[in-house]
């Protein structure tokens, strides 16, 4: 192993100990773990309290095929330089999570609400999920993979006597 | 007492102004700039890799018109200037070197039918047939 | 007999929409409630410039996505250009060659000089010095003619730092004109830095905040480092060449606006000295990666997942890219530095102001509407 990694691997160890996930070091200051969803608060809790105090970004990634959801989480540290990132699914159907504005506040509080919005993902707790940047949305939520965004945009927003636009109609 | 940024004010009220009267006068404009395209379609292969790469499907590849279908038979690029950002990935990738991007930038217009430039043969060419 | 029908609103409340056909705002748009001077509360109405980037990246290969990636904040397109290509380069496992490293910091650094010469402009218009605006822009054309010479293009550089690497070599004569331009900056800072009592009495002690707020409400960049936290991305993670070079990072305590505009005027100096050694230290060599130097239609990216951050002018810029084999990015989750900037901190920040600050304090974050939305 690396002798730069001692405090990755001192970490990952110490999550280990404590809760039940699957965890890996990708290179210096990357580690990224997959956990249940019934730990998530817990942890996230925990690893507050260890100096992981900024929350860089939560993301969603939409897996057709298997029919989940994965939220990320990720989060650095000012202590000791590391960035930590937290994985895990929900079911695509139902789309439900809780949320993590108890923890870091006003920060996670924006994402959940972006998330809210284009991927139609619910976080149980947030207090403010309304519209952030569309207007008058009347369709399903549009970053997900099989919204038809090319019959969307035919039907609302082209024009057929236009002859640069006539192209898209065949 | 201090003098602040009155030493710079009278030295600019004794030198000449910095404004160029365009489209009378203009600054000269590097090599390399990338402006309007400029194709020819002698060296063309029509092996469609310009429209294949192209980011805003810009370039379509259409059938001669007819004056020039005989000695052009294959199918070369047109260009829409509406949807082009400029990007030079067209001219990097052609192997022949056949479109090549020059330095003029003159192209706002009012009339529509400008924008769409369909393939054909230099100036020269024309005149013989 | 007068009945009394309704509850007569009280007299000094009303709403005011700060918004974007507002000439001191840009395209963004707060929707404020004001209770005679003062500013009770504040709602930030983002979505004017929403171009839904992250969905487009899932369409297109990674050399086309490096000519789009110049648009996601359009006053720092080099800096993100890098961002991207980074996040390819660490996904592909391609080794840059190290002249196209020192080209790729040269580049980025001019263009955060630039920037920052658009806050100091809009700074000073926004508090009333009108000749600071004009004497900015006439200067930063310096900078928009170099860009033009070595990519092509003043304002947009196409993908110029492109995975591998970049896309030309730098023509001749061009140190020369890049040391000539960097003494007109310092002329410039020089300017810059005289008394200006407009901006002394209109922004010194106006939208404080403290560390343990900013780091709760999500700051990076120049507004955590005007509340008194030493932090920089390229001194904590160096990414290419930056742990070779040697520069300061500057901190203030005084935690307001004021702080956060002699922030700027500081990392311009120290982007001019960072300038300066690279021009020194470029070996010469090939600029981009082999695999790359022709562009080509279908690259196939292995499977996997990365993190990339880095120090844009306004802030911690990062992108989360993951791929399942094809040739086309799976997910593009971009992170700007102004989401966080400009709905929870400007919220936070206008609450309790004086009407006549909100200017001050709307222009001393360094907002860019364009990175908010993406």
């Amino acid at each position: 192993m690396n002798p730069k990694e001692e405090r990755e691997a001192q970490i990952l160890e110490e999550i280990g100990s404590k809760f039940d996930v699957e965890g890996k070091i990708q290179r210096e200051r990357r580690i990224w773990i997959s956990l249940d969803n019934k730990d998530l608060i817990e942890l996230c809790g925990w690893l507050k309290n260890q100096g992981f105090e900024h929350l860089s970004a939560i993301s969603v990634t939409d897996w057709v095929k298997e029919g989940k959801f994965e939220v990320t989480y990720h989060l650095w540290s000012y202590k000791d330089k590391i960035l930590l990132t937290l994985k895990t699914k929900i079911d695509r159907k139902k789309p439900v999570i809780e949320s993590v504005t108890s923890i870091w506040k006003e920060n996670a509080q924006i994402h959940e609400r972006e998330l809210h919005e284009l991927f139609g993902v619910k976080f149980k707790g947030n207090s403010d999920l309304s519209p952030l940047f569309l207007e008058d949305w009347h369709a399903p939520p549009p970053f997900r993979k099989d919204f038809d965004w090319r019959k969307y945009v035919r039907e609302e927003h082209y024009d057929k006597e236009n002859a640069r636009e006539v192209v898209y109609y065949d | 007492m201090k003098l602040g940024i009155l030493p710079k004010l009278f030295k600019n009220l004794f030198s000449k102004p910095m404004t160029v009267r365009f489209p009378y006068e203009s600054i000269p404009i590097p090599d390399g700039y990338r402006g309007e395209h400029a194709y020819d379609m002698e060296k063309c292969i029509s092996c469609g890799l310009c429209a294949k790469i192209c980011p805003n499907r810009a370039i379509e590849m259409v059938e001669a018109s007819k004056e020039y279908k005989d000695k052009y038979p294959k199918t070369y690029p047109k260009i829409d200037l509406g949807k082009c950002c400029f990007c030079g990935l067209c001219e990097d990738i052609c192997p022949e070197n056949a479109i090549k991007l020059t330095k003029n930038f003159f192209l706002s217009t009012f009339d529509d039918s400008n924008v769409i430039r369909p393939p054909m043969p230099k100036a020269e060419e024309q005149i013989n047939d | 007999m007068i009945d009394q029908m309704e509850p007569a609103p009280k007299d000094t409340e009303y709403d005011l929409y700060f918004g974007p056909a507002h000439p001191g705002s840009g395209n963004f748009g707060v929707k404020l409630k004001i209770d005679g001077e003062i500013v009770t509360s504040a709602r930030a109405d983002p979505g004017y410039l929403h171009r839904g980037f992250e969905k487009l990246m899932e369409y297109r290969t990674p050399i086309q996505n490096a000519v789009l990636s110049d648009r996601i904040c359009v006053l720092e397109p080099l800096n993100w250009n890098l961002v991207h290509a980074e996040a390819v380069d660490e996904l592909m496992g391609i080794d840059v060659p190290e002249r196209a490293k020192y080209i790729r910091v040269i580049m980025a650094e001019l263009s955060r000089i630039q920037s920052h010469i658009i806050w100091y402009g809009v700074f000073s218009i926004g508090t009333g010095f009108d000749t600071g605006f004009k004497m900015a822009f006439g200067y930063r054309d310096y900078i928009l003619d170099l860009f033009e010479m070595i990519t092509g293009g003043r304002v947009y550089p196409a993908g110029y730092i492109c995975p591998g690497g970049v896309r030309r070599d730098f023509p001749n004569g061009a140190a020369d004109k890049i040391l000539k331009v960097l003494d007109k900056m310092g002329e410039m800072i020089k300017l810059e830095e005289l008394e200006n009592p407009a901006l002394d009495a209109r922004a010194r002690g106006v939208g404080t905040l403290k560390v343990k707020d900013a780091i709760r409400l999500g700051a990076t960049g120049p507004v955590l480092r005007g509340s008194g936290m030493k932090t920089d991305v390229r001194k904590e993670e160096p990414y290419e060449v930056y742990d070779r070079l040697d520069f300061e990072v500057p901190v203030r305590s005084e935690m307001d606006a004021y702080a956060r505009y002699m922030i700027g005027i500081e990392e311009m100096k120290q982007s001019i000295k960072i300038v300066k050694q690279a021009l020194e230290e470029l070996p010469e060599g090939e600029v981009i990666a082999p695999k790359f130097k022709r562009p080509r239609v279908k690259v196939k990216i292995p499977e996997g997942e990365v993190y990339v951050r880095n120090e844009a002018a306004r802030g911690e810029a990062a992108i989360y890219m993951v791929s399942d084999g094809e040739s086309k990015p799976y997910r593009c989750k971009i992170r700007g530095p102004d989401f966080l900037h400009m709905i929870p901190v400007l919220e936070y920040l206008l609450k309790g102001a004086q009407i006549a600050d909100v200017p001050a304090i709307y222009w001393s974050l360094n907002i860019c509407p364009a990175d908010m939305d993406r």
